[in-house]
């Protein structure tokens, strides 16, 4: 483990990489540990107890080539990574089927538990091991910056960073349409083929939406709702948050939720957290690869 | 007859023992002592649900769900909320009693949210399924194939799939509502309502993506948790009325949510 990517990073020093003589002693130098150390530092701030944050596959004393940032660690997205030779992976998602991100005994409400001899988690895992890859989870750090790229990232995805309500961190003034116009221009600029679900009344118009990527809880529907005539989240519960606005929309209230998708939503944050990384690192690639929508429609 | 004596009668016909514990087997609103008019049963108790059981004449509901947009149906940080005190006021103010039934359906044999979701997708053999029916067999087919085929009977718009569409499945493994089942080796297609996308106990989703771009075909179909447990209501209604006789029952859907 470890020789495909060093062999590529001997190749790319060879093949003369444009380097400042710093650059080259840092890369020489640098392995994944050190480089997300150095990421984390330029972060500043503390990762909340319990954090799941970590290393979760490869080896993260191997050197790295380059850094790609990503939603989740798919397999598709691991072989881009891997094309692209940015082998630290930075996943905002686990990357092993659960919040563990390893084997482990079920526990918990829904489905739990990960069989350590699981032929689709052993067959992963080999890919990362065999491709030199290294995998960080990078989730509530990121999450905690002060100023909030996972908000700012989904605006700019769909084309509302410009419209921002001066003092809010999540609320946007956008161009006045129907429910349906706003969620036909989402679907396409955010190339959905099948996790969007909208609630609500269709024909209402709206000029004020609140982006929330992620998990969005009861608690801040129950108490956002009234600011503005749209939320847009990645995702809900549907006994919680669906079912408030489907009984808002009975009520005759014009406040409509669409739910985008977790991972869908948290792409875009992502992508700016690639270009902050790529402001402190400059010895190696920094690319981001959107893990996208999983979902499709039955016809 | 009062919503207290449903309740009762309920009890003495579940076939298991009645569980005190239950937080979600309660009494949420209105008088428990006051005569009904006829009981309404649905998946979730919502407004409209409510509109529609108000307009049919029936005034006891019993509800797979929540009311409160919670699950423990909790309303310490809603007194002030303007929709909660439309939706109560509703209830009130038309004499109507609410009451959950959700973890001794989930108990009883069978599990009708089981039965009703494998009938609702064209499932054959879970006409006794309990709530965790294990694999069921089915003619193999293409999760594509499988999805179109299933999609219309159960009507239901947001029919969300995961997946190579020409996976071949042929071992189901369903659960409606919030349970889910994990994808296991046996298994190639998963039916559920609803799970938290990622960073779970066991993300589906993820799994089943990578599972078929590393060679290993598998399906998972998301129903909606509404969707997924609704049919089931309509059985409910039904094993009612095999022992209540006194008040109209019917089966009045809280509807699918979405549109898309």
């Amino acid at each position: 483990m470890g020789t495909p990517f060093l062999s590529r990073r001997d190749f790319a020093l060879i093949a003369g990489t444009a380097v400042s003589a710093a650059g080259l002693r840092a890369q020489a130098g640098s392995s994944a540990t050190s480089v997300v150390d150095r990421i984390l530092k330029g972060l500043g701030g503390e990762a909340p107890a319990n954090s799941a944050d970590g290393f979760k596959a490869g080896d993260p004393t191997s050197t790295v080539s380059g850094i790609a940032t990503t939603a989740m660690a798919t397999v598709e997205v691991l072989r881009q990574a891997v094309k692209a030779k940015t082998n630290l992976v930075l996943s905002y998602e686990p990357v092993f089927f659960s919040r563990a991100d390893r084997p482990a005994t079920p526990g918990g409400r829904g489905p739990g538990g990960l069989d350590p001899e699981d032929p689709v988690y052993k067959a992963k895992k080999k890919f990362i091991e065999d491709s030199g890859l290294i995998v960080y989870r990078f989730h509530d750090r990121w999450q905690a910056r002060r100023q909030d790229d996972m908000v700012t990232g989904l605006a700019e995805a769909l084309g509302w960073k410009d419209h921002a309500v001066t003092g809010s961190n999540a609320l946007f003034d956008i161009p006045e349409a129907t429910a349906e116009q706003i969620v036909g221009g989402i679907r396409a600029r955010m190339k959905l083929s099948g996790g969007l679900r909208a609630v609500g009344d269709r024909t209402a118009r709206v000029r004020r939406v609140l982006l929330h990527p992620g998990s969005m809880t009861a608690a801040t529907m129950w108490t956002r709702y009234t600011e503005a005539d749209l939320i847009i989240a990645g995702e809900v519960r549907e006994w919680e948050n669906t079912h408030f606005a489907a009984d808002l929309f009975t009520a005759g209230e014009k406040h409509g939720l669409v739910t985008i998708g977790r991972v869908v939503s948290e792409d875009p944050g992502m992508r700016l957290c690639s270009t902050w990384i790529q402001s402190m690192v400059k010895e190696f690639p920094v690319r981001h690869f959107d893990a996208g929508d999983a979902y499709w429609r039955a016809v | 007859m009062t919503a207290r004596e449903v309740v009762e009668r309920i009890r003495k016909n579940v076939g298991i023992p009645w569980n005190e514990q239950s937080y979600r087997d309660t009494f949420k609103l209105g008088n428990p002592d006051m005569p009904i008019t006829g009981i309404a049963t649905t998946m979730m108790t919502t407004f409209g649900m409510l509109k529609r059981a108000h307009e049919q004449g029936l005034n006891m509901i019993v509800s797979h769900e929540d009311t409160w947009w919670n699950d423990r149906d909790d309303t310490k940080d809603l007194t002030e909320n303007p929709l909660y005190k439309m939706k109560r006021d509703f209830v009130l103010n038309n004499g109507m009693v609410l009451w959950r039934m959700h973890d001794h359906m989930h108990a009883m044999r069978p599990d009708y949210t089981v039965v009703g979701s494998l009938r609702s997708v064209g499932v054959k053999g879970g006409e006794n399924a309990t709530m965790r029916p294990g694999i069921l067999p089915i003619p193999e087919t293409t999760l594509g194939e499988f999805a179109s085929q299933a999609k219309r009977p159960s009507g239901i718009r947001a029919f969300r799939c995961v997946g190579d569409p020409k996976a071949k499945v042929k071992n189901v493994l369903l659960g409606p509502g919030y349970a889910t089942p994990r994808m296991t080796p046996d298994a190639d297609l998963v039916i559920g309502g609803e799970q938290q996308e990622a960073d779970g106990g066991f993300d589906n989703v993820e799994y089943v993506r990578d599972a078929n771009a590393l060679g290993i075909p598998k399906g998972l179909i998301m129903l909606g948790h509404v969707a997924s447990e609704e049919p089931g209501m309509e059985d409910l209604a039904k094993w009612l009325g095999t022992f209540i006789s006194e008040v109209p029952i019917r089966f009045v859907p809280a509807g699918e949510p979405f549109w898309t």
